[in-house]
């Protein structure tokens, strides 16, 4: 059993503070939801807790079991526990995923049996995965592919940052149904930033969190999802101070 | 030891065609050996060179390097073995292939080489022409090799390859041992209409080696020839690829890759020539420096008056993976047609850190996320190969980037 921990975490993008204070917690397996507009610094949450270079920690923490992840390098990061599955995966030409999986220390044993597995699980191509990471793959493949890659990697927490973007209804069915299934195989703590309530069938959360302007204004169960598709985020306001 | 213009003298006289090796070898004493005044060599390490440091290669070596030519034979259709140039095993017979061994070139073949040293001296005491033929409409069912050995010589390896009108056909050259060599290597391919040929050239010499190379593909019409030419090894890697589009629809698509370290020198030339109309050629250069390496990559595309929409492109990108390792990068065009589309790119800099952090956010550690990279261009190369041949390379290039150590 788990727990990641983050607490007062503050954020900037250039001179620009986008994350203001932001609390979270979550247990082992499970499920919860990021909502929020745009701009209110969901992503930026998601960049910088994996270490991406252009985000820049000004102040909180984020930890798993009280082990600070902000002091550790992307690797150790993902390794200590922590996963980002990408809204815009990158194109690595001339690296393939298998390399990238054993390079980061996944059993080689069967892997290439245990990738094909994971892509027809989310519906993709095996093949696809062949090819160099994310070159030549449209936006729904890429991001079902990391999908297989955080399969792959079994983290104790994951990130799915607008994991809908790009994605047709049955292939969303199939990533949310993975999700949720994680929980269970391992029991992954899995965190999902979306705009789209319908993906919450299949996802079963155990919560939602609304964000607005940098921090969490409210948290509540997966009853928030129908308020929110009724009157929008508005009604739960934005923070009352720059706290 | 015999200074090296007196053995190659007394060579060239045992020789039956010794008429025409004298020639060429009077065209060489007459250009003389380059300097690093001209404009071509300054980035050689010439005055570190002196070829009468080299015994000339007169006889065919006893115990050639050979384990790269063993891995290939395993997946070749035939493997042309070479050993200081001279040839030590011609393969076995594949239908519709004829390979031969012919006197060294003279006259007339001499022209595009008239002021070039050591395609001069090659042309003068080359053991001969590697001749290989694949004749009208055939299409060779796995690669052909040609695996050229060298050991502690000079040698001058010289090949010829024809694809008759229609025919397909893959063709590596392998290039390995040379430890304290002078490899002087030069290599003509001749395509008929409609051919199509995928060459690889695949340089992974003693570190101590100088290996000069050069390569010239003349394509007929609708000819086709993709052409990887991949710099792992050598002291100084001297690579020149020209391709003469001469047939109307001809294209080349050109990839060099690279990677230098220690006091490497990989300096890559190429020369894209358009003749005829709607030819189209492609570049693609990427390679890495590291420690104190250096490389060179100097490009032109020629456009002929004439050769109406013609399309060229080249691209250029050289990455430094230390602060010791420089790259120059100098792209000309010389364009005589107006209805053309011309395009050139180069970059230097250092890996790309967002791919770099894309790799270590799924738990790769920074040090092999770097080479995973680097590694990925020769892949990047190799792609279009059959499946067992790419896999067998990209074993090879694992092992010669072995424990890259990156800066930074």
């Amino acid at each position: 059993m788990s727990v990641l921990t983050i607490q007062g975490l503050r954020v900037a993008v250039g001179d620009r503070e986008v994350v203001r204070g932001l609390d979270l917690t979550m247990q082992s397996g499970e499920v919860h939801v990021i909502m929020g507009p745009n701009g209110s610094g969901k992503s930026t949450l998601a960049h910088a807790l994996a270490g991406h270079p252009g985000y820049r920690i000004t102040g909180g923490t984020a930890e798993i079991d009280g082990v600070s992840l902000l002091d550790l390098s992307p690797t150790d990061r993902v390794r200590r526990g922590l996963f980002l599955a990408l809204q815009q995966p990158i194109e690595v030409p001339g690296v393939r995923l298998a390399d990238v999986l054993r390079a980061a220390g996944v059993d080689p044993e069967g892997l290439e049996g245990r990738i094909r597995v994971e892509a027809e699980r989310v519906g993709l191509r095996p093949d696809l995965l062949s090819r160099f990471m994310n070159v030549d793959l449209s936006g729904g493949e890429r991001k079902r592919a990391e999908v297989v890659q955080f399969a792959l990697l079994r983290p104790a927490f994951a990130l799915f940052d607008e994991v809908d973007s790009g994605l047709d209804v049955d292939a969303l069915g199939a990533v949310a149904r993975r999700l949720a299934a994680s929980s269970q195989e391992w029991g992954c703590g899995v965190l999902v930033i979306t705009h789209f309530s319908r993906l919450l069938h299949d996802l079963m959360p155990t919560k939602i969190h609304v964000v607005r302007a940098g921090q969490v204004v409210t948290t509540g169960g997966p009853e928030l999802a129908a308020v929110l598709e009724r009157e929008g985020y508005e009604p739960f306001g934005a923070p009352s101070s720059d706290a | 030891m015999v200074p090296f213009r007196e053995s190659a003298l007394d060579f060239v006289r045992a020789q039956p065609d010794a008429a025409g090796r004298l020639a060429a070898l009077e065209r060489f004493d007459a250009v003389g050996m380059p300097t690093a005044s001209e404009e071509v060599w300054r980035y050689a390490p010439l005055d570190a060179f002196d070829l009468d440091r080299y015994a000339l290669a007169t006889t065919a070596p006893s115990a050639p390097t050979t384990s790269l030519a063993d891995a290939l034979s395993t997946v070749a259709a035939t493997t042309i073995r070479l050993g200081d140039g001279f040839v030590l095993d011609s393969g076995r017979p594949v239908p519709g292939v004829d390979v031969t061994w012919l006197p060294a070139p003279a006259g007339a073949d001499l022209e595009p080489y008239a002021s070039d040293a050591f395609s001069l001296l090659n042309a003068a005491v080359t053991p001969g022409v590697t001749t290989i033929t694949v004749r009208s409409g055939v299409e060779v069912p796995g690669p052909l090799v040609i695996a050229c050995g060298a050991g502690e010589t000079a040698s001058f390896p010289r090949v010829h390859v024809v694809l008759e009108p229609g025919a397909r056909a893959v063709v590596i050259e392998a290039h390995e041992g040379g430890r304290e060599s002078l490899v002087d290597m030069v290599g003509e391919y001749d395509l008929g209409a409609g051919a199509a040929l995928t060459l690889v050239a695949y340089q992974r010499l003693d570190h101590t080696a100088w290996h000069i190379a050069r390569t010239t593909a003349r394509l007929d019409r609708d000819a086709s020839l993709s052409h990887a030419v991949v710099g792992l090894g050598a002291r100084y890697d001297r690579s020149r690829n020209d391709a003469v589009m001469l047939g109307s629809g001809a294209e080349n698509v050109l990839r060099t890759t690279f990677f230098g370290s220690g006091d490497q020198v990989h300096d890559f030339r190429t020369r894209q020539y358009h003749v005829a109309p709607r030819t189209r050629s492609t570049l693609l250069s990427k390679g890495a420096v590291a420690d104190e390496a250096r490389s060179v990559y100097t490009g032109l595309i020629e456009i002929e008056h004439g050769a109406r929409r013609t399309d060229a492109r080249q691209t250029n990108h050289n990455l430094l993976l230390s602060p010791q390792a420089h790259a120059d990068s100098v792209p000309n065009l010389d364009i005589r047609e107006n209805d053309v589309v011309c395009a050139h790119a180069s970059s230097v800099g250092p890996l790309d850190e967002i791919q770099r952090w894309y790799l270590e956010s799924r738990g790769v550690p920074r040090r092999e996320a770097q080479r995973l990279m680097i590694r990925g261009f020769f892949l990047e190369m190799l792609d279009a190969l059959p499946p067992a041949v790419a896999e067998l390379l990209t074993a090879d290039v694992d092992a010669a980037l072995g424990a890259l150590e990156v800066a930074g």
